[in-house]
């Protein structure tokens, strides 16, 4: 599978929370903190989109190019999925 | 006064638990049963904690089971908008209690091992049917969706067994393993010669956990407690004193750490009598140690004094008789040299009897 067709999710356990002093990713005694950027991808891992009809819908609404969308969502996915907090 | 808010609260909420692990962190002066908060009150707290600012909380012991009262303590947390992370021995974790838990709000369970060789893990839980207990609970907890970590306290008894505890973890389909080599309070210091490793088996161990750590990335995230005795310099014990976490014990003392109760001279402060918020600001106990004013040299003006605050406090206090004083573990310390005698000393003991953790004993 490529990485564009892949449709993540957060992995068991892990939480996305906003709060007055930003957004996190909640995990098994873990925690990390989301710029708004990271925050607007991770938003969209719900498991049925797969990271090229997201990175679409990211370039419309950020009018941005889809390309570039979908070079930092794979930055992204990569570093998560690292790190336990995303599976696809 | 501080600014300083806490992210994750330790609910201690029993002592009671059906093992005996040697290595308990739990004081050897256990509180009983009758001492322990209502529901109502840990219900207050885990609102007070989340108003604070934490995030997470752990759900602890004891055997945090024993409550007949869990799944609505659970429940209260996750209103009150904690993370809820369940941590158990698994002993009396049944699919119907799980499904319950589950229901009420329980985000992440914890279960500790003993080892892989059943006879050999139970002999160290002090309880026949433990390992089997937790194989079958490790499996429940995974088909409920639940995220899984597998706890594993390592020591002289099963350090050779690291690569099949890895193993073990990833075949439970665990999202997470702690392996954690044993960290001296309570009834692990009472069985310290029984328990010390070698260096050059903690060594091997470690290279092990490294290179699992490397293969499994994206399937097992492993976390290493190192053990203190062959570290060169101290971890920041519970974030630093004071700063991330707060511990409440079973009758509702409010600590910095889970073991500060054994430092002598600390009055603390009970939730019964005020809130969590006015304890962590301004308890006598929680500024006793917190920040670097209270710094001994050489922790005083060093370049890590904001990174690990000069170490563990109750390991000062074991190890030297002084809480105020450096953690031994740092090589900076003048006690380094003695502590490093002591645990090789330890290490060389052929005593392989524990004294098994129990109330009462
Ligand atoms: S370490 Fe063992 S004895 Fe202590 S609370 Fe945990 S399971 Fe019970
Ligand atoms: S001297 Fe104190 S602050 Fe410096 S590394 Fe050692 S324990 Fe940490």
């Amino acid at each position: 599978m490529s990485a564009a067709d892949a449709k993540p999710r957060l992995a068991p356990g892990v939480k996305l929370r906003d709060d007055a002093q930003g957004s996190k990713l909640l995990g098994p005694e873990r925690i990390l903190e989301l710029d708004e950027i990271a925050r607007a991808i991770v938003a969209q891992f719900d498991g049925q989109k797969r990271v090229s009809d997201i990175a679409a819908a990211l370039a419309k609404e950020y009018d941005a190019k889809a390309a570039d969308i979908q070079v930092d969502i794979e930055h992204l996915l990569k570093d998560l999925t690292a790190k336990g907090y995303v599976k696809s | 006064m501080t600014d300083l808010r806490p992210i994750g609260l330790l609910a201690e909420l029993t002592h009671r638990c059906p093992l005996g692990c040697p290595y308990c962190s739990n004081p050897l002066d256990l509180v009983r049963a009758g001492q322990e908060l209502d529901t109502k009150t840990w219900t207050r707290v885990f609102a007070e904690a989340a108003e604070l600012g934490a995030l997470h909380v752990h759900l602890s012991g004891g055997e945090p089971l024993v409550r007949k009262d869990i799944a609505e303590l659970v429940n209260a947390a996750h209103l009150a908008g904690l993370y809820t992370n369940l941590i158990t021995s698994a002993v009396g974790l049944t699919a119907q209690s799980l499904t319950e838990l589950r229901a009420a709000g329980l985000e992440h369970v914890q279960i500790s091992i003993q080892g892989v060789d059943t006879a050999r893990a139970d002999a160290v839980a002090h309880h026949k049917g433990a390992a089997k207990a937790k194989r079958e609970a490790a499996k429940l907890v995974v088909e409920e969706g639940l995220a899984l970590t597998v706890n594993a306290v390592i020591h002289r008894g099963n350090i050779a067994d690291v690569a099949a505890i890895i193993d073990l973890a990833e075949g439970w389909g665990a999202g997470r393993l702690e392996v954690a080599h044993v960290q001296y309070h309570g009834w692990a210091i009472a069985n310290r010669a029984s328990l010390m490793p070698a260096r050059e088996d903690f060594l091997a161990a470690a290279k092990i956990v490294e290179d699992a750590r490397k293969r499994l990335e994206g399937t097992l995230v492993i976390d290493h407690v190192i053990p203190d005795y062959y570290a060169e310099r101290p971890k920041a014990c519970m974030g630093g004193w004071g700063r991330q976490v707060i511990v409440v014990a079973p009758d509702g003392r409010a600590l910095p750490c889970h073991a500060a109760a054994t430092l002598p001279g600390l009055a603390f402060d009970n939730v019964r009598e005020k809130p969590l918020g006015e304890i962590w600001t301004n308890s006598e106990a929680f500024q006793k140690f917190r920040g670097t004013e209270w710094m001994p040299k050489p922790c005083q003006g060093c370049e890590r004094a904001e990174i690990d605050w000069g170490g563990c406090r109750c390991q000062a206090f074991a190890l030297t008789g002084n809480p105020a004083t450096t953690d031994p573990v740092c090589a900076l310390s003048p006690d380094h040299q003695k502590m490093r005698e002591m645990a090789t000393a330890d290490a060389a003991s052929t005593n392989g009897t524990y004294r098994f953790r129990r109330i009462g004993g």
